[in-house]
């Protein structure tokens, strides 16, 4: 937060946008690290440092870094009283939440208000310091209820409401219209809504079953099945979904029956798509000789069904986004129909391709109904034993072991889970984000 | 090399009535042909169609051969295309390159070296020398250059003929409209196409950069069999040999610039090429004056005649200054008749025209 640059939210409200963002979900960082470690100050500390760098990036459009160093006094102080309100009153053992209360609303209304409103006064940068007096005022009332003993069941809560009007009142203060404010406030919430439960999910995990979860054989089963099924089924959407997106592309007689075809598995309930599977492929199906139950084949086929529409629509959209003319120069200056697929509309398409290739495998990873039917268990050969081994793929596993186990270790399971595909994706979104001169 | 095409195709879209292109024209070796139309006539679904990307009835011939069953790769043309369709993923070298490595690997180096041999005993050595290509590349190869001699372009040296050798690196999304225009009309003279295709190149350009790529154009026009698509009757005038004249899908008129330009077939061609186009009913008189049985005559602007006593009088409304000659625009009566004059009357002041009877065209 402290590396704001005056420059990068100057030029329109998009940058407010992702000014207000970023706040938010630095505040969301905020309060996952402060539940986590139990340390109220700690969120104090970050609460006055994101406050001061807003201000900061605020004022540094006009120029000012006294405002910065204002901004920085007015906040030290605050955090100064606010620690040794802490430590007075943790040595108090009766009567705490109204003695919180008392100390910060005096706090509050004596000291940070009236300073903060006699410095602004004198700068005349009234719009700047709407951050600073929200600020101040949320801090407060965040202290009043950590000092309280209210810590455990309120701060998430009041981090969510500082998440909130944090972004409103930086949205405000770089000169947003009514329009702007009232975007970056319902965009917050739902950030918040998203981002919360994952943060505290981050922040509540027990580190020693991670541990012990991370070096389960069993786990790393699952993850090697969960990783290697649904990138065969990835493979499998692009290698004949690309062709499709293709042809549905240029268009073709009978093309509505395909696209609804193609997009039938998004509203098939997912369950059903694994039943399907069953009677088109299962025993007395198409291929009698593949069997397909507690099979990878099964796996990869239920996992092929719900994830090609991804597939394959990403891809379509990269083709439809070419200008028809670029495949035109193409064809004129000699080369071929497939030669003008190599050379010009795949290269170019290319980003949506691995869009779809990551959507495919993405939601394959996370397909829960349609593989708990066709395989809820697997018989693969596992490389790292060098045998066949039995293993379930992941969001069945995360199930089982929460029936078993609990929330803690399903959590656990869940977290190293969510580690890896989060690791793939972000190699995956590096290793295209360079697609420059891929002609030849 | 001569091309003839004459084709008949259907255009739908959603909502939209369907669009009939039903037009024929040829061009001699050497020629430019200019499609001159308004927008929406037509003109660049005919040209795309002669190209092969869309699919029409009729034919399409280069010399005889018909090459109307080809897709596009195999019809021998080089298009250049309105808003270029450079290749963005590709520097400028690469797009020039594009087509070559399709005319067999490598082959303008090989040609300049087969160039140099004294006879074609020697050419035919050096291609049946086992070079490390393919006997059918090598066989390709010689049926080209018994067609159409050792001569194609090295992409290098078209980047240095068009003064973009600098851009070689660049990619075409940072180039301007100038440039760009240079690297796709490279491109397509990279394939030593037969006939060369261009769909409006210079319509997204600012004037002066216009100006300035017109005489490029010419100079380039001057070499090579052409048809070329725009709405300009400027650039039409000044690089046509001859002019094919489309509108609403079909050909309304074509000839020599001066015939389209001096004797418009219909009122629709005189108002297009700018001419005056006089209706006589509108003007009590002139058609025994002109002695004129036409219902309409055409005369351009430059040859009406502002005098003392004229054909016709009538008051100036308008004058526009343009470089060298100001635009006159008298009302007489029911018709509005404008003239380019050196020394322009104020508006409002009283003129007669004079029509000389050689540059009277009667159109009915």
């Amino acid at each position: 937060m402290a590396t704001i640059e005056g420059s990068w939210y100057r030029s329109g409200r998009l940058r407010r946008g992702s000014v207000a963002a970023a706040f938010v979900l630095a505040q969301l960082v905020a309060v996952a690290a402060a539940y986590r470690a139990g340390r109220p100050t700690l969120y104090a500390f970050f609460l006055v440092f994101s406050t001061a760098a807003t201000a900061y990036a605020v004022e540094h459009d006009g120029g000012t870094l006294l405002a910065l160093v204002r901004f920085l006094v007015v906040q030290a102080v605050a955090l100064g009283v606010a620690v040794l309100v802490e430590r007075g009153v943790a040595l108090a053992t009766t009567g705490r939440v109204e003695v919180g209360f008392q100390l910060w609303a005096l706090l509050l209304v004596g000291f940070a208000v009236p300073g903060l409103l006699y410095v602004l006064r004198r700068t005349g940068t009234w719009s700047a310091g709407a951050v600073g007096v929200v600020g101040v005022a949320l801090l407060s009332a965040t202290g009043a209820f950590v000092v309280g003993g209210g810590f455990e069941i309120f701060l998430p809560l009041w981090g969510v409401g500082y998440a909130v009007l944090g972004a409103v009142a930086v949205a405000y203060t770089l000169r947003g219209s009514l329009f702007t404010v009232a975007t970056a406030t319902l965009g917050s919430v739902l950030m918040v809504a998203l981002g919360l439960p994952l943060a505290l999910f981050v922040a509540r995990q027990a580190p020693s079953v991670v541990v012990e979860k991370a070096l389960d054989p069993n786990v790393h089963r699952m993850l090697y099945l969960g990783i290697y099924g649904p990138l065969l089924a990835a493979l499998l959407s692009l290698v004949c979904g690309i062709p499709l997106a293709h042809l549905l592309e240029r268009g073709f007689t009978g093309q509505a029956l395909v696209e609804s075809l193609v997009d039938l598995p998004l509203v098939v309930p997912h369950s059903v798509a694994g039943i399907i599977i069953l009677f088109g492929f299962g025993r007395g199906g198409a291929f009698p000789s593949v069997p397909v139950l507690g099979t990878v084949v099964g796996m990869v086929l239920a996992m092929t069904f719900v994830s090609a529409p991804y597939a394959v629509n990403a891809t379509r959209e990269a083709f439809e986004a070419i200008d028809d003319r670029l495949a035109y120069a193409s064809r004129i200056h000699g080369a071929n129909r497939w030669q003008t697929f190599r050379r010009v509309t795949a290269p170019l398409a290319v980003r949506g391709i691995v869009t779809g290739g990551v959507l495919a495998w993405a939601r394959a990873v996370s397909e829960f109904g349609a593989v708990a039917v066709v395989a809820y268990t697997v018989e693969f050969f596992y490389p790292l034993a060098g045998e066949s081994v039995r293993a379930q793929h992941a969001p069945v596993f995360v199930y089982n072991t929460y029936l078993q186990g609990g929330l803690t270790e399903s959590g656990a399971v869940a977290f190293l889970l969510l580690g890896v595909s989060a690791f793939i994706f972000l190699v995956v979104r590096w290793l295209t984000g360079d697609t420059g001169g891929v002609l030849g | 090399m001569t091309l003839e095409a004459d084709i008949a195709a259907t255009f739908s879209a959603d909502g939209a009535e369907p669009f009939v292109v039903d037009a024929a024209f040829e061009v001699e070796r050497g020629e430019t042909l200019t499609i001159l139309g308004p927008s929406g006539s037509g003109k660049t679904l005919l040209l795309e169609s002669v190209a092969g990307f869309h699919s029409h009835d009729g034919r399409v011939t280069l010399d005889g051969r018909p090459v109307s069953d080809r897709p596009p790769e195999k019809r021998d043309f080089g298009f250049v295309f309105q808003d270029y369709a450079l290749f963005p993923h590709a520097t400028v070298s690469e797009n020039v390159a594009f087509g070559q490595r399709y005319l067999g690997s490598s082959w303008w180096e090989r040609a300049r070296e087969l160039a140099a041999g004294d006879d074609r005993r020697s050419r035919l050595r050096a291609l049946v020398r086992d070079d490390g290509r393919s006997r059918r590349e090598r066989l390709r190869h010689l049926a080209r250059l018994q067609r159409e001699g050792p001569d194609a372009p090295d992409p290098a040296q078209l980047l240095e003929e068009f003064g973009i050798d600098d851009l070689a690196e660049r990619y075409p999304p940072t180039l301007s409209g100038g440039e760009r225009q240079r690297v796709a009309l490279a491109r397509a003279l990279a394939v030593e196409p037969e006939v060369l295709l261009l769909d409006e190149p210079l319509s997204s350009l600012d004037v002066p950069t216009r100006q300035s790529l017109r005489q490029d154009l010419q100079d380039v026009l001057a070499d090579v069999t052409a048809v070329y698509v725009t709405h300009n009757r400027t650039t039409a005038r000044a690089l046509s040999d001859r002019i094919v004249v489309m509108n609403d899908g079909r050909v309304v008129q074509s000839g020599s610039p001066e015939a389209v330009f001096e004797r418009p077939a219909s009122p629709m061609v005189a108002r297009f090429t700018g001419a005056n186009c006089i209706r006589l009913a509108d003007v009590p008189g002139l058609r025994d004056r002109l002695d004129v049985s036409a219902e309409y005559v055409a005369i351009r602007p430059e040859a009406v005649g502002l005098v003392d006593d004229g054909d016709l009088r009538g008051t100036v409304e308008r004058v526009v200054r343009e470089d060298a000659t100001s635009r006159v625009t008298v009302d007489a009566g029911e018709a509005r008749i404008e003239a380019l004059t050196g020394s322009p009357p104020a508006v409002g002041a009283d003129v007669a025209l004079q029509f000389p009877r050689d540059r009277l065209h009667p159109v009915s």
